[in-house]
């Protein structure tokens, strides 16, 4: 409630696009119920410039979740179905020859919004896939010659359902570290899934949602996440985190110097979307498992079943200073 | 017995590294150990390993102690004393041994680790080669290691151990080199290492009974090394003069107090130029101090030319010495002997050597002079069967009989028996000269290398109007023995000095590089005392260097490097900073009576201590909000400020 009376008592500058992320939050929570961490964590993936990837079954709320996040904060939004026989032209567009002018026009494909959903990502061969991850981290794409730039902000929210394994192209390491985080949505608990049933057609509430935000405030909120403070022990926490990936015998390829910089980013995002007033311990937990499951490859005789319970390992042999 | 209960296996991981080190901490005193003693130790070492992998008990206390008893009655019968070097390790290695036997947790290894460094270290109170020093090094590398893997968790890698250890090494090493550098060293310590006198070095002894010894040549240690200031005599006038034995009873030759008579040093008239040059001198626990023939001047303390020209000093030479020395190669001795002096020189028993005497008195009867009948007797040698052989036969009671007529197989010290009892027979004084003849040029170190294998005995002949006359009856029956050294005169030599008979030249530069390397470190890591010291630190632009002002540069170096040393493991190991906030929520952890789990985060830590502590949940929120605003957020007095208000009210409760 504090936070609304911020939101009347200061609606200009700084403070107003802070409250502008907290509504988003709220309005989210409302969207896809139970799931505040994840929320949470997606904002601060979003905060961070970084880009998501979803791993769960079908019929979790990936979609949604990735809708609602590109209609909360007013981004343009499209979706790009991955199958197999999809061409990287489909995903940057290509240049059609218009008869009228005798001259080549570009068709800008759907990569050209600010939010894309890439759904099913796996699905696709490697060669459109890597058109999509090209611009990802490049936030640019060639065609015939000619480099355009994306538009800014640029997330890609890439799914992806871990049960498929047939016909399916599953990502490569490399192409996984492209991704800053990797998030599972999970079954809701039941009050949530009873509440999902009987409430309004989550469809239609994705309709009546109202924008909070805009591109440029956007942009101001991941400036400012960027600038949270990162005391001296945290700097300490995280390296520690670093080197007991690399020394345990449970994991055979700890996080690279990109992973860690990885962690720090969306640990200072998480921090901000939680209004923290640095980074605190709790934020490197809350993002490790999203940020270093995925950038981490597990010995092969480990006992640790998922990345996630790796990574809680990792966490409990750590002392935080 | 019901109290005995077996291991629990926990030490199996730390045990085989705290063994290693012990086995390569007593390794080095093996060769000197008696054998029950490292038997013992190899007993012990692998029962204990034993007792943890099958998770028996350990021995019970009586045992123990009846095995302490028995071994130290043990090592007292051995040696009839517990005092000394010997009987020192001897100790020190039972007590690891029996150290091992009561071995129950991480300290007694611990205890053990010590126990391996004393041993290493006393290791070089007998001998400290070269190699003793990479040896030590890699020792105390293994015993850090070792004590890593004792003191460490478990589950730090090996290589992160090795690699620990090694660095502690290094840490280390600088200090030791200036301490080493800078320590004042004192001209004669007041403190002795009490030397074994049991282990006899090879070398000349006192006395010389031909027939008894056959096998001094075969020894290729080294006896000393020179290093000649400009040129080099040829190898038949290198004659290293050592002691001189003038006493014959028939069997054997020994010496008279080098001391009594006259000093003689200026009965010598040097002839020529004079040779300098520079000898390192291995201990030999004898006085004798060698020099080339004829020594004119040394700059070796309380040394002192004996009334036979030989040099000696007044303690035993039981360290390794190094002088300079001039000779004159040529040389005239204006002694005027005596008559009782001539006639004791001339002294033969009667009774021995009958067969001898006859024949002396006989060829010196158709001699012309004394000089023809020397060089009679030594065309005797030259002409008739004389064989030269380091081999040579038994002799009886009369040796000399037997060798010039019987025999006739012998070195070195049959022929200068036998020529000097032939002279004396015939009335010409005459003595024996001991020491050392030729040497090898090392082209490496640039010095001569003289083993005892060149232990050579040769003859000095007193003749009127000359004085004291060298001669060889050696090199008249084999003169190859005096022109190119030992190995060349022996057809059979081979496997003698084996680095020279080794038909591969890359061998002999090999033995020779090694050689080099020895000399030097002989030079500059065993001799550095109070000469070498003064002109090091003189070198580095000290003047006047006293003991004052190395023990003040000593302490000055020495803490600098200790200052660079932390200031290195600060940056290293930085820990954490503590900051005030840390230790307040230190204090609400402690007071909470909780726990706080590794990698639990103070958020979890509240709501746990919302339950299970005194607490209540408000002032626990409030301890939390402020300890992560003012330990992870930008500086914050005001949340510092109430995170001390809160904890000082949790101590209030």
């Amino acid at each position: 409630m504090q936070r609304r009376s911020t939101l009347e008592t200061l609606p200009i500058g700084k403070d107003a696009t802070r409250a502008a992320l907290d509504k988003a939050r709220e309005t989210l929570g409302t969207i896809i119920l139970g799931k505040d961490g994840q929320i949470a964590l997606a904002l601060a993936c979003l905060l961070a410039r970084g880009h998501l990837l979803i791993e769960d079954l079908p019929g979790l709320g990936k979609t949604m979740l990735a809708q609602a996040l590109a209609r909360v904060l007013g981004l343009s939004f499209r979706r790009i179905q991955f199958t197999s026989d999809l061409l990287p032209a489909d995903i940057v567009g290509v240049s059609v020859f218009r008869q009228e002018t005798g001259q080549f026009e570009f068709q800008p494909g759907p990569v050209f919004s600010q939010l894309i959903l890439a759904d099913e990502v796996n699905r696709a061969t490697p060669k459109a896939q890597s058109a999509l991850l090209e611009a990802m981290e490049e936030y640019q794409v060639s065609v015939d010659g000619n480099t355009r730039l994306l538009p800014d902000p640029f997330f890609v929210v890439a799914t992806q359902n871990p049960a498929d394994q047939i016909g399916t192209f599953p990502l490569p390491e490399s192409q996984l570290d492209r991704f800053l985080m990797r998030l599972e949505l999970g079954y809701p608990n039941e009050e949530n899934e009873r509440e999902l049933i009987i409430g309004e057609d989550r469809r239609a509430m994705l309709e009546d949602v109202e924008s909070v935000a805009t591109p440029e405030a956007l942009q101001a909120l991941q400036k400012s996440a960027a600038n949270v403070h990162m005391s001296d022990p945290l700097v300490d926490y995280v390296q520690a985190l670093v080197r007991q990936t690399r020394e345990s015998p449970d994991i055979d390829i700890g996080l690279s110097p990109r992973g860690a910089l990885a962690l720090v980013a969306a640990a200072k995002a998480h921090a901000f979307v939680e209004h923290h007033s640095g980074v605190y311990p709790d934020d490197i937990q809350a993002v490790f498992a999203a940020t270093a499951g995925h950038r981490l490859k597990p010995a092969g005789n480990t006992t640790y079943r998922s990345a996630a319970e790796l990574c809680q390992h990792v966490l409990d042999s750590v002392a935080i200073p | 017995m019901a109290r005995a209960r077996g291991t629990d296996g926990s030490l199996l991981g730390s045990l085989p590294w705290t063994l290693a080190a012990c086995v390569f901490s007593v390794a080095p005193h093996v060769q000197f150990l008696p054998v029950w003693i490292s038997t013992a130790f190899l007993f012990c070492g692998a029962w204990r390993y034993l007792i943890e992998r099958r998770r028996r008990p350990l021995p019970s206390t009586w045992l123990r102690i009846l095995l302490a008893l028995a071994c130290f009655l043990g090592v007292l019968s051995t040696y009839s004393t517990i005092s000394g070097v010997g009987p020192g390790s001897a100790l020190l290695t039972i007590m690891a041994a029996l150290k091992l036997l009561e071995t129950r947790a991480r300290r007694d290894q611990f205890v053990l680790l010590f126990i391996a460094i004393f041993l290493v270290m006393s290791s070089l109170l007998r001998e400290q080669y070269l190699w003793s020093l990479p040896y030590l090094l890699a020792a105390v590398f293994l015993i850090m290691t070792a004590w890593l893997r004792v003191s460490a968790v478990a589950t730090q890698p090996t290589r992160r151990s090795f690699a620990t250890g090694g660095r502690l090494v290094l840490y280390a090493a600088p200090l030791a080199i200036a301490m080493w550098i800078l320590f004042p060293r004192i001209a004669t310590p007041f403190w002795a290492v009490p030397m074994d006198t049991g282990t006899a070095t090879s070398g000349l002894s006192d006395s010389m009974s031909p027939g008894d010894i056959s096998s001094l040549s075969l020894s290729n240690a080294v006896a000393f090394r020179a290093t000649f200031e400009d040129n080099i005599p040829e190898q038949r006038d290198r004659y290293w003069r050592g002691l001189v034995l003038t006493i014959f009873n028939g069997r054997t030759w020994t010496s008279n107090d080098p001391f009594a008579g006259p000093r003689v040093h200026e009965q010598v008239a040097p002839i020529g130029d004079p040779v300098a040059y520079q000898i390192t001198l291995e201990p030999t626990r004898q006085q004798w101090v060698f020099a080339l023939d004829m020594p004119w001047s040394w700059t070796l303390p309380r040394t002192f030319m004996g009334p036979q020209q030989q040099l000696a000093r007044a303690r035993p030479i039981d360290q390794r010495i190094s002088y300079d020395a001039m000779s004159y190669l040529n040389y005239r001795t204006d002694v005027d002997l005596t008559d009782y002096a001539r006639s004791w020189y001339a002294r033969v028993p009667e009774q021995s050597n009958t067969r001898t005497q006859a024949l002396a008195r006989e060829m010196r009867a158709s001699a012309a002079s004394d000089a023809a009948y020397i060089q009679a007797v030594l065309s005797k040698f030259h002409e008739e069967e004389y064989f030269y052989t380091l081999g040579p036969p038994p002799l009886g009671s009369n040796p000399v009989d037997r060798f010039l007529f019987d025999t006739r197989r012998g070195f070195c010290e049959h022929y200068a028996s036998a020529f000097a009892i032939l002279m004396r027979a015939a009335g010409i004084p005459a003595r024996v000269v001991l020491g050392y003849q030729g040497g090898e040029m090392n082209p490496v170190g640039g010095h001569m290398i003289v083993r005892q294998s060149d232990a050579h005995a040769w003859n000095e002949v007193w003749l009127d109007g000359i004085g004291w006359y060298r001669v060889d009856p050696t090199a008249a029956v084999a003169p190859d023995r005096i022109e190119s050294g030992v190995s060349g005169s022996l057809l059979d030599g081979a496997g003698l000095a084996w680095g020279l008979s080794a038909s591969a030249a890359f061998l002999h530069r090999l033995t020779m590089t090694w050689d080099a390397m020895n000399a030097k470190w002989n030079e500059w890591v065993l001799g550095y005392g109070p000469e070498n010291q003064k002109r090091f630190m003189e070198w580095i632009g000290m003047d006047d260097p006293g003991w004052r002002k190395m023990m003040l540069t000593l302490i000055a170096v020495v803490a600098a490097l200790l200052v660079m040393i932390s200031g290195l493991l600060a940056l290293r190991y930085r820990s954490p900073k503590t900051d005030r906030a840390a230790i307040l929520y230190k204090r609400f952890v402690n007071k909470a009576g909780i726990e706080l789990r590794t990698g639990e985060t103070p958020v979890v830590f509240a709501r746990r201590a919302a339950s299970e502590s005194p607490f209540p949940a408000e002032l626990i929120d409030e301890i939390t909000s402020t300890y992560l605003n003012a330990r992870y957020g930008p500086a914050d007095p005001i949340a510092m400020r109430r995170l001390e208000s809160a904890v000082a009210a949790v101590h209030r409760q």
